[in-house]
């Protein structure tokens, strides 16, 4: 069976996966966005908070990701859990570090001048930190996510869904004639999908960064 | 001829005093600083790994160590099955050795040949092919490390050989990248004066341009080191051993002792060998580079 046979005669079951892969990934990216910006807007006025937060999430990412489902498994169990968690907690990195320094980038006269005007604390946060921090906070969501496609495919061998399964049933029926058709399909599943999310930010950056701020 | 070069360390631990540390504290802060600001705009699609402070100096080993401690009491009094204790026993040491030489020999390889690439492609002769280079680099970072290790064993058959090849493949990438935005990034007025004092162009390069660039190529080093303590665990995909074999034992048998050794030392030798870089890092960037004009 050649590859393009291989592909039609699996495509409801690679197909399911694809989905999968993409769905796990993106909603543990809306998670860490949600909850990194969060973490950056709680500390980057602290020095000591805003380093703490950078420091520890930069020692998260260190940890090679299947020692850290081999031990959120024992905890959490397996399945779709021990997935959520590690993607989360990979995603945040980039995005904590770059809300943090977009955050702390801002001009401190603009912060001045919107207060000027009257606006409260939230409102600065929302209509004049948080916009001019988002190409930042969008670059560290691209890095991230396309991190979390590769960290999913080894969370499939905690049984995590997406096209993980598909490479590691090449990797048990490696020598056999399908194991390379196996393995391929999810490589290239996961290359499609990073490089669709990638031209979807792309787009989002299009239409969400206000063009005076354009680089 | 090069013993006044600035890429060696011109004060090393001993000779610091203890008042100094606060002022290298804050330089280093500050240099944080500076490189967050730059690093804020163009971060597309590389893993810079945020460098050491001294705080973190003396936290990381400290929890390593608690952690490796408390790991032997529980596995001291824990029950262990049959299945269990054939995983584990003599099987522990052999594992860890296995991860360090594939992390080692792995990044000595990365940094041979990322190194003297990313230097060729800032050569006035091969400038041209550096963008797209970086952007074939940009794109190999969308394939996942597992699907790529195992169409090499496919390929190449099982073995550490393999999973090295494979490791090597995956952080060559990144480091090339480092490397080509380090020389690319130096002041061009710089390297003007030094052709203009009568410098030859491999005079420029020994003298300002890799000296200047150490902080970069330094920071490549780490984060090849990071990415290949890393992928070595799934060495173990492709039969090519390391602490991976733990991992996957206890998954496979549905055995938490075993899963759970092979992940705390997994992370324990990865938060070590980022923690060693990172100390490497600090001491070796040349001293006249920390105050930027």
């Amino acid at each position: 069976m050649n590859f393009w046979e291989f592909l039609e005669s699996r495509h409801q079951q690679l197909l399911t996966d694809t989905l999968q892969h993409a769905s796990a990934v993106f909603q543990c990216m809306v998670l860490a966005t949600v909850i990194g910006v969060l973490i950056g807007v709680a500390t980057y006025r602290s020095e000591l908070a805003g380093n703490f937060a950078t420091a520890t999430t930069a020692t998260i990412l260190t940890i090679p990701s299947l020692a850290m489902i081999g031990l959120l498994v024992p905890v959490v169990g397996l399945g779709v859990a021990p997935t959520v968690i590690a993607l989360t907690l990979y995603g945040l990195l980039p995005i904590v570090r770059n809300a943090i320094v977009g955050l702390r980038g801002v001009d401190p006269q603009l912060v001045d001048a919107a207060r000027g005007i009257g606006m409260s604390r939230l409102a600065q946060l929302l209509r004049v930190e948080l916009p001019l921090a988002w190409p930042p906070i969008l670059t560290g969501i691209r890095v991230a996510t396309q991190m979390l496609m590769g960290i999913a495919a080894i969370a499939a061998f905690a049984s995590g869904p997406g096209l993980g399964n598909i490479i590691f049933r090449g990797v048990a029926s490696l020598g056999s004639a399908n194991a390379i058709n196996q393995v391929l399909a999810g490589t290239l599943g996961i290359v499609i999908l990073a490089l669709l999310f990638d031209a979807v930010y792309v787009l989002i950056g299009r239409l969400t960064i206000p063009r005076g701020i354009r680089a | 001829m090069s013993s006044d070069t600035p890429s060696k360390p011109s004060a090393s631990t001993e000779d610091r005093p203890a008042e100094l540390r606060d002022k290298d504290r804050a330089l280093v802060a500050e240099l944080e600083r500076e490189r967050q600001d730059r690093e804020a705009a163009p971060a597309t699609g590389e893993r810079v790994l945020d460098r050491l402070t001294w705080q973190r100096v003396a936290v990381v080993p400290a929890v390593v160590a608690v952690v490796l401690l408390a790991t032997w009491m529980w596995y001291r009094g824990a029950e262990l099955d049959s299945i269990a204790k054939q995983s584990i026993e003599g099987n522990v040491w052999p594992r860890v050795r296995e991860h360090i030489e594939l992390t080692a020999i792995s990044t000595v390889l990365v940094l041979i040949i990322a190194i003297p690439l990313g230097i060729a492609l800032t050569r006035r002769a091969l400038r041209g092919a550096a963008p797209y280079v970086l952007a074939v680099a940009n794109l190999g970072q969308a394939v996942p490390a597992l699907g790529l290790l195992v169409l090499l064993v496919i390929w190449r058959g099982i073995g550490a050989e393999t999973a090295i090849i494979g490791i090597v493949i995956y952080a060559a990438l990144p480091v090339l990248a480092n490397t080509i935005a380090g020389l690319q990034a130096i002041d061009p007025q710089l390297t003007e004066a030094a052709k203009g004092i009568g410098m030859s162009g491999s005079e420029v390069l020994r003298r300002v341009e890799l000296p200047l660039a150490v902080p970069l190529i330094l920071a490549g080093v780490r984060t090849a080191l990071v990415l290949n303590v890393g992928t070595a665990t799934l060495a173990t995909f492709g039969g090519g051993g390391g602490l991976g074999d733990l991992i996957t034992a206890g998954i496979t048998n549905q055995r938490m002792p075993v899963l759970f050794l092979g992940s705390v030392l997994a992370v324990a030798l990865a938060l070590l060998i980022d923690w060693l870089a990172g100390v490497a890092e600090l001491l070796l960037r040349p001293k006249g580079l920390e105050v930027r004009t």
